[in-house]
């Protein structure tokens, strides 16, 4: 197969309201939409959403969407679907066909699946799904791996876009207060200073910059801060194991659980617990 | 060489400051520290967060700056916010957060206690306003509200308690932020039984007391070991974040006042009698014996003004809050005194003294044709002031105030400063770049030390060199102005009701409609 990674490319122009058609599914990739002409009334994973020309939606895998009346609009309208793998903790991975780095592509993954808000406005998509179209149809010489650049394209801007809509850059107070809901409810994933600035819609340097001004902690500090902050309140209860905490807090080994744990508390986690549980 | 180090544990954060003997800083670091908001009234902090926040900030401040240039550390002192509530079960392990100042979840808890006779007692008895913030009233709140929680709470800490706690093995508080709880009789300096058994709790359910000069034992081995501190380094329990505000810029005695203004702010005086004001709207904290700081504190300081630059401001650069707040203060300094009769009230939080109405509102009044946006910034700032002033006379029906010390980043701006000694009518004098907190636990641990006599001693080294003279023709600006929000602010109490109510309805249906929306 020559481009595995997509499961439907097209384009639309619907003239006339079409009903009994447009109903809601779930598949295993991720779907692109974006609005060229009209307004559409869709529903994407249990909210519903009104779309106009500019606006893309973002259905991930396993995510419904659909028309909920069954009803189709008229406009036009222009959709990618693609393939992607899911790990079993439910990471979105990219398959081979692109030149994303592992991390990139896990990074990308992560954001995409935190994302809670997925209709926005990007024009430029157009742009990108019309590339793809033109390379396509035309064939020319490189085309294959045009094509597979333009998709790591599109999510690369399509993630970069909705972090940006999500954090408007004025309250940084607040965007570091959701950054660190997202961190605590997602502690165990291994977090990249990468990752953490593109959730609030910066580049790696400025996010540095903020959050040392902000927190007085590198960010990479401040998720050990919390990471040891829970991992004291698990160690206060007797009925989980030392591994289990390590675990559940992010920490890729026990072994690295508990000189992090000493280098901060000045005790290894088991002297920690001993000492809290003897004062009984 | 030996060298002093105060601890502040704030909601926004640790500071950790050193100094040296002769009150000269060495070195200083802070660490943010958040506060949660999981519904709209409350308002809490993780506290192993903040325990961990803090041996961060200590650690790095001691390999930083102290062990290298070999001072020791003769005394650590801490000082916290008022009013937190933190239960703990037999074991000492926090049940939950632990719930801050700024929560106003015992809000139906307050209003029964303000309606009912023991109110004026419970007031009178213990010097803490009948307002959500009273642990006495989070806690009667955990009794009626989380039944689990309270079944299992072996004792009620403040954050400082279980941070020391944590260090030493010792559970203590001291008579200065027991005074905050509403529990404390500050006249005999015992627990109040009125206000214990309104919270429904035993005295043995409280940490033990003790003064603010007290030791609180040894720190634990382990972080000897990991801070590199010797076994006598004295832990001192120290007092509140309040109280060590006025000793810091060392104001004692009669005509003295202290202006606070941080994200929320406070005027304080200190002296050797309670204000007893028969409208229950000042506070009366206790530092030492016979030593009271009293006062009115306002929710709606600089963080209303950083809202305003949020929402209105230009950012040339993504977060950058504080160039955005400069420019406004340039543009509000083009707009003359009394923003051409645009009036601000500032109560997007509610407020505390003097109005204690925590549904009052913002609002701007006056808005004519005329008006341009560099009137809103300023009349921002004036309402935000206003607001202070108000709190100013109330504390001026009991006290007269000849002269006012100013501290916290929004009140030193010298543009606000300004403005408060031109509506005061009064000199303020202040010292930039000074932490005022710290330097009460400085003078503190001094004291206990013996470097200074007695505190009457300590505060009289407290130099503040900048000196803003009140110019007489902007105070009756200001004054006419005043009137009219004074009069506003006691007048809408109606309208606040019912825009609160229908506010407070409106949030309920958005709620409702979210976790229909998440099924």
């Amino acid at each position: 197969m020559l481009f595995p990674q997509i499961l439907e490319l097209g384009i639309r122009k619907n003239i006339s309201i079409h009903f009994n058609s447009f109903p809601i599914a779930a598949t295993n990739g991720i779907r692109l939409y974006h609005v060229l002409e009209g307004k559409f009334e869709w529903a994407i994973h249990s909210g519903s959403y009104v779309l106009y020309p500019g606006d893309v939606a973002i259905i991930l895998p396993g995510h419904s969407f659909g028309s909920s009346e069954g009803i189709l609009e008229i406009g036009s309208f222009a959709w990618i679907h693609i393939s992607v793998q899911q790990r079993d903790g439910g990471e979105i991975v990219l398959g081979k066909w692109s030149s994303l780095s592992e991390s990139e592509s896990q990074a990308i993954g992560k954001l995409l699946s935190l994302n809670n808000s997925p209709v926005f406005n990007f024009s430029d998509a157009g742009k990108i799904f019309k590339s793809i179209q033109t390379e396509l149809f035309n064939q020319e010489i490189g085309y294959h791996s045009r094509v597979n650049h333009l998709i790591d394209e599109l999510l690369i801007q399509v993630t970069r876009q909705l972090t940006r809509q999500n954090n408007p850059g004025r309250d940084f107070p607040k965007t570091f207060m959701n950054l660190e809901q997202a961190l605590r409810q997602n502690l165990s994933h291994q977090w990249t200073v990468e990752e953490m600035a593109a959730l609030v819609g910066l580049g790696s340097t400025l996010f540095n910059e903020r959050v040392k001004n902000h927190s007085g902690f590198s960010p990479i500090s401040y998720l050990i801060n919390i990471r040891i902050s829970e991992a004291i309140k698990l160690l206060k209860r007797a009925d989980i194991s030392l591994t289990d905490i390590a675990l559940e807090t992010g920490f890729y080994s026990s072994q690295h659980f508990s000189t992090t744990f000493k280098k901060l508390t000045g005790y290894t986690p088991s002297a920690f617990r001993k000492n809290h549980l003897n004062k009984k | 060489m030996k060298c002093i180090i105060t601890i502040e544990l704030g909601t926004n954060g640790v500071r950790v400051f050193a100094f040296d003997l002769d009150g000269k800083v060495i070195g200083s670091l802070k660490a943010y520290c958040p506060t949660f908001h999981d519904e709209p009234d409350h308002s809490e902090q993780d506290p192993e967060q903040i325990f961990l926040t803090m041996l961060y900030v200590l650690k790095n401040l001691l390999n930083d700056t102290i062990h290298p240039k070999k001072y020791k550390v003769a005394s650590i002192c801490f000082s916290s916010s008022m009013h937190s509530v933190l239960a703990v079960d037999k074991n000492g392990s926090p049940l939950g957060n632990a719930i801050t100042w700024a929560d106003n979840r015992a809000n139906k808890e307050a209003q029964a206690l303000k309606a009912s006779p023991a109110a004026k007692t419970i007031y009178t008895a213990t010097g803490t306003p009948l307002h959500p913030m009273s642990p006495l009233l989070k806690i009667s709140w955990i009794k009626n509200k989380d039944k689990e929680r309270f079944r299992q709470t072996a004792k009620f800490l403040s954050i400082k308690s279980y941070i020391i706690q944590q260090l030493t093995g010792e559970c203590l508080m001291d008579y200065s932020i027991a005074s905050a709880t509403g529990l404390l009789n500050i006249h005999k300096l015992q627990w109040e039984l009125a206000a214990l058994k309104h919270a429904g709790i035993s005295a043995a359910m409280l940490p033990e007391l003790a003064p603010v000069f007290a030791s609180a034992g040894k720190l634990k081995k382990a972080y000897q070991g990991s801070l590199g501190l010797s076994a006598d380094t004295k832990i001192i329990v120290g007092s509140s974040d309040g109280c060590m505000a006025i000793l810091g810029d060392g104001i004692k005695g009669d005509g003295k006042a202290t202006i606070t203004i941080e994200d929320s702010g406070a005027v304080r005086v200190m002296g050797n009698k309670v204000l007893q004001d028969n409208k229950r709207r000042l506070f009366n904290y206790v530092l030492t014996e016979n030593c009271y700081v009293s006062g009115g504190p306002t929710n709606n300081g600089g963080v209303i003004f950083e809202w305003f630059a949020q929402q209105f401001g230009e950012f040339k650069n993504p977060f950058d809050t504080e160039q955005s707040m400069k420019e406004l203060i340039n543009e509000a300094a083009k707009v003359d005194v009394g923003s051409d009769g645009l009036l601000f009230l500032p109560y997007l939080l509610g407020e505390r003294a003097p109005i204690w109405n925590a549904n009052a509102r913002g609002a701007y009044f006056g808005l004519n044709i005329k008006h341009e946006k560099i009137h809103f910034v300023r009349a921002t700032i004036e309402g935000i002031l206003y607001e202070i002033y108000s709190i100013g006379k109330l504390l001026e029906e009991h006290r007269s105030i000849k002269s006012l010390s100013v501290n916290g980043s929004f009140g030193t701006i010298p543009f606000c400063t300004q403005m408060i000694a031109d509506m005061f009518n009064k000199p303020v004098r202040l010292r930039q770049n000074f932490h005022s907190v710290s330097n009460g636990a400085f003078l503190l641990s001094a004291t206990e030390m013996g470097i200074y006599k007695s505190l009457d001693e300590a505060v009289q080294k407290v130099e503040l060199p900048d000196q803003y003279k009140p110019q007489k023709q902007n105070h009756v600006v200001y004054e006419n102005y005043f009137r009219i929000f004074e009069r506003l602010s006691n007048g809408l109490i109606n309208e606040f009701d019912s825009i609160a109510a229908l506010q407070q309805k409106n949030a309920a249906n958005k709620k409702v409609e979210g976790i229909a929306k998440n099924h």
